[in-house]
């Protein structure tokens, strides 16, 4: 769980009207290139997060099996997870948390070898191919530290982000879902809470998360790891003895009978 | 439409030819210095080590190469302790077995030194696949069974790497044993990832990945059995193209 006094940012996709305002600041403050990009029948450009975008809405339209029409929007962005599988990934410690649990890289250590990149569930770290290292979004690391809010939230012109402390965004999300319940947003839920620890960022969510292509019950990384060396050491035992085995039973059997 | 991923000096986000040839150079050589440990005495297991030491330090330079920044690979050893990361403890099996191998190779050692070195070198080999597992990618970490696969395909192309200097019974055994093991746990990997990661495998299937796919099912895995009564050595050298196309398959596939 993130600490209540850590930095936070909630997204309130009932307040969202996928204006883009937040992924257009990202690029000012960043500081970021623009791309070329195709259009592939979505709003959401460029399709997938990049080294150069950091932050993307993502929409998704159709109509409910009642026949109600839906557009809904989703922000993307690191999520900045307490338990963040990047961070486990990475071998010479270039991507951690910082203090507040902000999850940066540090470009001058980062090696480039894509380990967070394969590593993160939500595809929020992108290698530079120009620079030979990875970025991703910081959370405005430059200015929450300064005590400024993040670019997006500051850009955001319904309120549907907000800038706080763990504490305070975590109370607000869960208020804002009682409101939505009592309105007939049965499904209202905030997301974020279990996933990978606790992210320090959360979204209130009016739909089930897989509505949104949000990664639900993921499971932990150094788990699936442990997982990994421990079937490693069973394969190479069984494979080790069995291969032996076949081989030189067979040898013995052929011997005893000649 | 054909996909190769071809090596991109200045680097590309996608892990592609670099790390596939590294996972195949790693497991044929580290495999058939584990046979040699498990089957043979003092003079083969020296030479084997060579071989082993050789694909080691190979395939340490086309990782380091692959990176975005290969000048800062000493971070890898200097940067701290990171046991949670697959890729650092990979770096230290790398670096500890080089250094066995060549020990074995230089000294005549005793058989508990040189399985003490099967062990590291069996941890190169299977570290390789507990990197993927760790990863957030489905066709990668839904079964546990990639490590088996690697192993198996070490064995394999360990095996024929040693029929082709070396020619003996047992081993061929031993590979046509281990390509059956093998072919079962890609098959079984297959079912069982399927639900998460159906994308990945219809590219396996009948997508951009087929060629290889099918490459290394008709061509690695069986004709190689077909050929092993007549042509001992052309059986050997397709099992090793196909101990390639399964690890470039796999490195791919994971990232459709
Ligand atoms: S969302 Fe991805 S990049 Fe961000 S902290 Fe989590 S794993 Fe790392
Ligand atoms: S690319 Fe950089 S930040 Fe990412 S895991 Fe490798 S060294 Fe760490």
């Amino acid at each position: 769980m993130p600490n209540p006094k850590d930095f936070a940012i909630l997204f309130d996709a009932s307040r969202c009207i996928g204006c883009k305002a937040c992924q257009v600041a990202c690029k000012q403050w960043n500081d970021l290139e623009a791309e070329n990009t195709k259009n592939y029948g979505s709003y959401a450009n460029p399709p997938k997060l990049t080294a150069h975008t950091w932050i993307s809405m993502r929409f998704y339209e159709g109509l409910r099996p009642n026949g109600d029409p839906y557009f809904d929007f989703i922000r993307v962005a690191c999520m900045h997870c307490t338990n963040a599988p990047c961070v486990g990934a990475c071998p010479v410690g270039a991507m951690a948390h910082r203090e507040g649990g902000v999850v940066t890289v540090d470009e001058r250590t980062c090696i480039g070898c894509r380990a967070c990149v394969q590593a993160c569930p939500y595809g929020a770290v992108h290698f530079d191919e120009a620079h030979g290292v990875v970025q991703k979004c910081t959370m405005c690391y430059d200015r929450i530290a300064h005590g400024d809010r993040p670019a997006c939230v500051k850009a955001c012109p319904t309120d549907a982000l907000t800038f706080g402390s763990y504490g305070e965004i975590r109370a607000m999300a869960e208020e804002r879902v009682r409101v939505l319940k009592e309105r007939g947003h049965a499904r209202a839920n905030v997301y974020g809470l279990g996933e990978l620890g606790g992210t320090h960022v959360l979204y209130v969510l009016t739909d089930h998360p897989s509505q949104y292509d949000l990664p639900k019950a993921v499971r932990e990384a150094e788990k699936r790891a442990a997982a990994g060396w421990l079937s490693t050491g069973i394969a190479a035992a069984v494979l080790g003895a069995g291969l032996k085995f076949l081989v030189e039973r067979r040898e013995a059997l052929k011997g005893g009978g000649q | 439409m054909i996909t190769l991923n071809l090596p991109n000096p200045i680097g590309e986000e996608a892990w592609g030819l670099w790390i596939a040839l590294y996972f195949f150079l790693a497991g044929t050589t580290g495999g058939a210095y584990l046979l040699s440990v498990l089957f043979y005495e003092q003079e083969m297991v020296r030479r084997s080590a060579l071989w082993a030491f050789l694909g080691v330090v190979l395939g340490s330079a086309l990782l380091v190469l692959d990176l975005g920044q290969p000048l800062r690979f000493l971070n890898l050893f200097l940067g701290g302790l990171h046991p949670g990361s697959v890729m650092w403890l990979g770096s230290w099996f790398l670096v500890l077995s080089g250094v066995g191998l060549l020990w074995v190779y230089l000294r005549p050692t005793a058989k508990g030194f040189q399985q003490g070195v099967a062990v590291l070198v069996a941890l190169v080999v299977g570290y390789t696949a507990v990197l993927l597992m760790q990863m957030a990618k489905p066709f990668w970490n839904a079964s546990p069974l990639l490590p088996w696969l690697f192993l198996a395909s070490a064995a394999t192309a360990g095996g024929a790497l040693l029929q082709l200097w070396h020619p003996d019974e047992r081993v061929s055994r031993l590979v046509g044993v281990a390509a059956l093991v093998e072919g079962g746990v890609l098959l079984l990997h297959l079912i069982w990832t399927y639900p998460a990661a159906a994308g990945a495998i219809l590219a396996l299937l009948a997508g951009p990945l087929a060629w290889v796919f099918w490459g290394f099912v008709v061509v690695g895995w069986g004709l190689p059995f077909f050929l092993e009564k007549r042509n001992a050595t052309l059986a050997a050298l397709f099992t090793l193209v196909g101990a390639f196309l399964l690890r470039y398959f796999v490195v791919m596939a994971g990232q459709v």
